[in-house]
């Protein structure tokens, strides 16, 4: 069996992907940690972790491809490549058909133009601001005093979202506080908090254009309410696989396999792992 | 992947040195004697240097002042100093350097920078110099003269455009008589006008190189090391040597097909405070910029448009109105780039935005959307000219290397979504 990895340093965490091919291809094991300052040690964690729980030597792995800001830090890696192109690929494994990805992680938010083999066709990033990113998302609840986790299911049940008129991440701390004089409920103005980030990836977005299968990815994946507050300013479903928040680390992983066997063929893994509409 | 050095360092770049330094040496001793050196401070953007001949007089550039100060890692000082005396974050950046570096008494070379004989504000496209141009002649104490030159409207200037101008050129002719007590000497004039034609045909004709694959002329990178030598030295001898020796060498530049990967289109200036690590990643993917609209700032000669000894006056005034970018409007500026995506048979267009330039910057977004929705591969980019604040190197790097990775894969696929389709009619046509 051919081994590859993919492990995506980004700024909050770091994602790792293991797939093996044998005509057959399965992820064979996937990890995940918090990168911190030492972005070297959140790497070999990640990949640590893959092997251990693969079973695998590092010896076995016969190639592995980093992504993230991080990348150019592996110091085990064979190939470096950027988050945008593994993100597309990745997303595109997970949703075929996928012709438009919106990841976003702890500080970047991109939408992705994806081609039909999932290439990258254009791609634009916010710039030099947090507002829209995961980061907004977390000083948000940090204020509230609210888990992370907590935040998208609470945001599910605001019945009159408030209107946040900041899209700066530090500013929005007094939006916020100032709502909770007003004694506005937390879910209203989480519910509001998530439509502002919603509006402002979207307006980011169109730039590509948005052409359906819209695909998301990263961390923020995971928080339902930002996907429901996507949807409902897309006018659109946005599909979202189970393993959306690894889509960076599997593209990688896959650009790794096909640097292993010139005949690898990714359309037979993706009847295990096809995206789910979140509708 | 490790960088690849593409810097071209021939003998031309020591030619180059040696006359900017000249240059800064003649302005040094104007500064100990003035009424012997007369010195016109002017912007780069379709500047007259022609006129300036005819007085013996020595151009002095505030961006190009800046932008040296930027290379060295000195223009924060500068920005910080004027934004403390009340310039906005938003202003641009280049006057925020010259205004803190003038108070600071901070110059390029380390030498003396003159008082200059006169401030010739030849407002071209930009307004922000007619603030800048007033702020100098405030702080500087020199006499200001400012020319109005019509921004383009057509395809071609008016008669009275370049009537309107040339009266103007020849109010400053009689200005500079009576602050130099100098006669204008037509002659000299008309004999800059042919040394600038002989210049720009040359400069031309090295533009042209890069039309070859692979290009032995990066006409971004390599254009900037040649520009300080066209706008001080085209109308004069030395710069028509100068030119002469750089389309030879450059000609039989050994270059091989290895050497270049892609070709592109540079729209804006670079942000001169990482000027090297923003090369190197290009350099890193062999990337060469087959054409940019940045070394059209000072003129748009590689179209045609010479200076004409027969015509002095006429032949300023029409650079001035017509034969630079920023006196243009956008619509112009998109054919201007169509044109050099096809004739310079280009990958994708690299758009930079500055911050603090909105003459320059402001539509780039469109900008964007045109060319994409045209096939073309466009990636945006965000940073400054002359504000290191401004620039992110890791994002910058981050969007350059995805761009690349995606012009690799369309390389070798096949799927170049080039060529360009055919040009658009547009009421503006230029070229």
């Amino acid at each position: 069996m051919k081994i590859a990895a993919g492990v995506d340093v980004g700024s909050t965490q770091t994602k790792a992907v293991l797939l093996g091919t044998n005509g057959e291809t399965a992820m064979l094991a996937r990890a995940l940690t918090d990168t911190g300052a030492n972005v070297r040690a959140a790497a070999e964690a990640a990949f640590g972790e893959l092997c251990r729980t693969a079973g695998i030597a590092h010896s076995d792995v016969a190639f592995i491809v980093g992504t993230g800001y991080g990348r150019y830090n592996i110091s085990f890696g064979n190939a470096q490549m950027t988050e945008i192109t593994c993100h597309a690929r990745g997303a595109h494994f997970l949703c075929p058909g996928a012709r438009t990805v919106i990841d976003m992680g702890g500080q970047d938010s991109k939408a992705i133009s994806v081609g039909a083999n999932g290439e990258v066709l254009d791609f634009v990033m916010n710039d030099k601001c947090a507002a829209g990113t995961g980061r907004f998302l977390a000083n948000a609840a940090e204020v509230m005093g609210i888990g992370l986790d907590q935040v998208g299911p609470l945001s599910l049940k605001a019945a009159y979202p408030v209107k946040i008129a900041t899209v700066c991440t530090v500013f929005v701390e007094s939006d916020i506080l100032s709502y909770l004089a007003q004694g506005r409920k937390p879910e209203d103005i989480l519910g509001g908090v998530h439509l502002a980030i919603a509006k402002r990836t979207v307006s980011l977005a169109r730039r590509v254009p948005i052409e359906p299968k819209i695909a998301m990815t990263g961390g923020v994946a995971r928080n339902c309410g930002m996907v429901a507050a996507l949807e409902k300013v897309l006018g659109a479903s946005v599909h979202v696989s189970r393993e959306a928040h690894f889509a960076g680390a599997l593209g990688a992983a896959l650009f790794a396999l096909e640097r292993t066997d010139e005949s690898f063929e990714s359309a037979v893994w993706r009847g295990e792992h096809a995206g789910r509409s979140r509708n | 992947m490790s960088v690849q050095a593409t810097e071209y360092r021939g003998s031309i770049h020591q030619q180059q040195k040696e006359l900017m330094l000249q240059w800064y040496a003649a302005l040094d001793r104007a500064a100990g004697n003035a009424a012997e050196q007369p010195v016109v401070s002017m912007m780069v953007s379709g500047n007259c240097v022609e006129l300036l001949e005819g007085f013996g007089a020595v151009p002095l550039y505030p961006e190009v002042n800046a932008l040296q100060l930027a290379i060295r890692h000195q223009s924060l000082d500068p920005i910080l100093l004027a934004e403390e005396l009340g310039y906005a974050a938003d202003n641009c950046a280049y006057v925020k350097a010259d205004i803190g570096a003038y108070l600071k008494g901070i110059t390029p070379a380390g030498g003396r920078l003159p008082k200059p004989t006169l401030v010739l504000c030849n407002f071209v496209g930009c307004n922000t110099y007619l603030k800048w141009f007033e702020h100098t002649a405030d702080l500087t104490g020199a006499p200001l003269y400012v020319l109005d030159v019509p921004f383009l409207r057509s395809e071609e200037p008016g008669e009275a455009d370049i009537a309107y101008v040339v009266r103007q050129l020849k109010e400053v002719v009689a200005r500079l008589e009576s602050l130099t007590g100098r006669k204008f000497d037509y002659d000299r004039f008309q004999q800059a006008t042919a040394y600038s034609a002989e210049s720009e045909g040359l400069w031309s004709g090295i533009k042209h190189l890069a039309q070859r694959s692979p290009s032995p002329f990066d006409a971004y990178f390599d254009a900037i090391t040649l520009m300080g030598p066209l706008y001080v030295y085209r109308a004069r001898s030395e710069g028509v040597q100068f030119f002469r020796d750089a389309l030879r060498e450059l000609e039989q530049k050994p270059v091989s097909a290895e050497d270049e990967k892609f070709r592109l289109v540079v729209e804006g200036p670079p942000p001169y405070p990482y000027f090297r690590a923003f090369r190197d990643m290009f350099a890193r993917w062999k990337a060469c910029a087959v054409a940019s609209t940045y070394s059209t700032v000072g003129g748009l000669w590689e179209f045609g448009f010479r200076h004409d000894p027969e015509k002095p006056f006429e032949s300023v005034a029409r650079h001035m109105l017509a034969q630079n970018v920023t006196n243009r409007n956008y619509l112009q500026r998109y054919e201007q780039i169509g044109h050099y995506l096809r004739a310079w048979d280009a990958d994708g267009l690299i758009i930079h935005f500055v911050k603090s330039c909105r003459l320059f910057s402001a539509g780039q977004g469109d900008m964007r959307e045109y060319f994409s929705r045209m096939g073309v591969p466009t990636l945006y980019i965000e940073s400054d000219l002359e504000d290191p604040r401004y620039f992110s190197e890791a994002q910058t790097r981050n969007r350059l290397d995805a761009f690349f990775e995606s012009l690799e894969h369309m390389k070798r696929t096949g799927a170049r979504r080039m060529p360009l389709a055919a040009p658009q009619p547009s009421p503006l046509r230029v070229l």
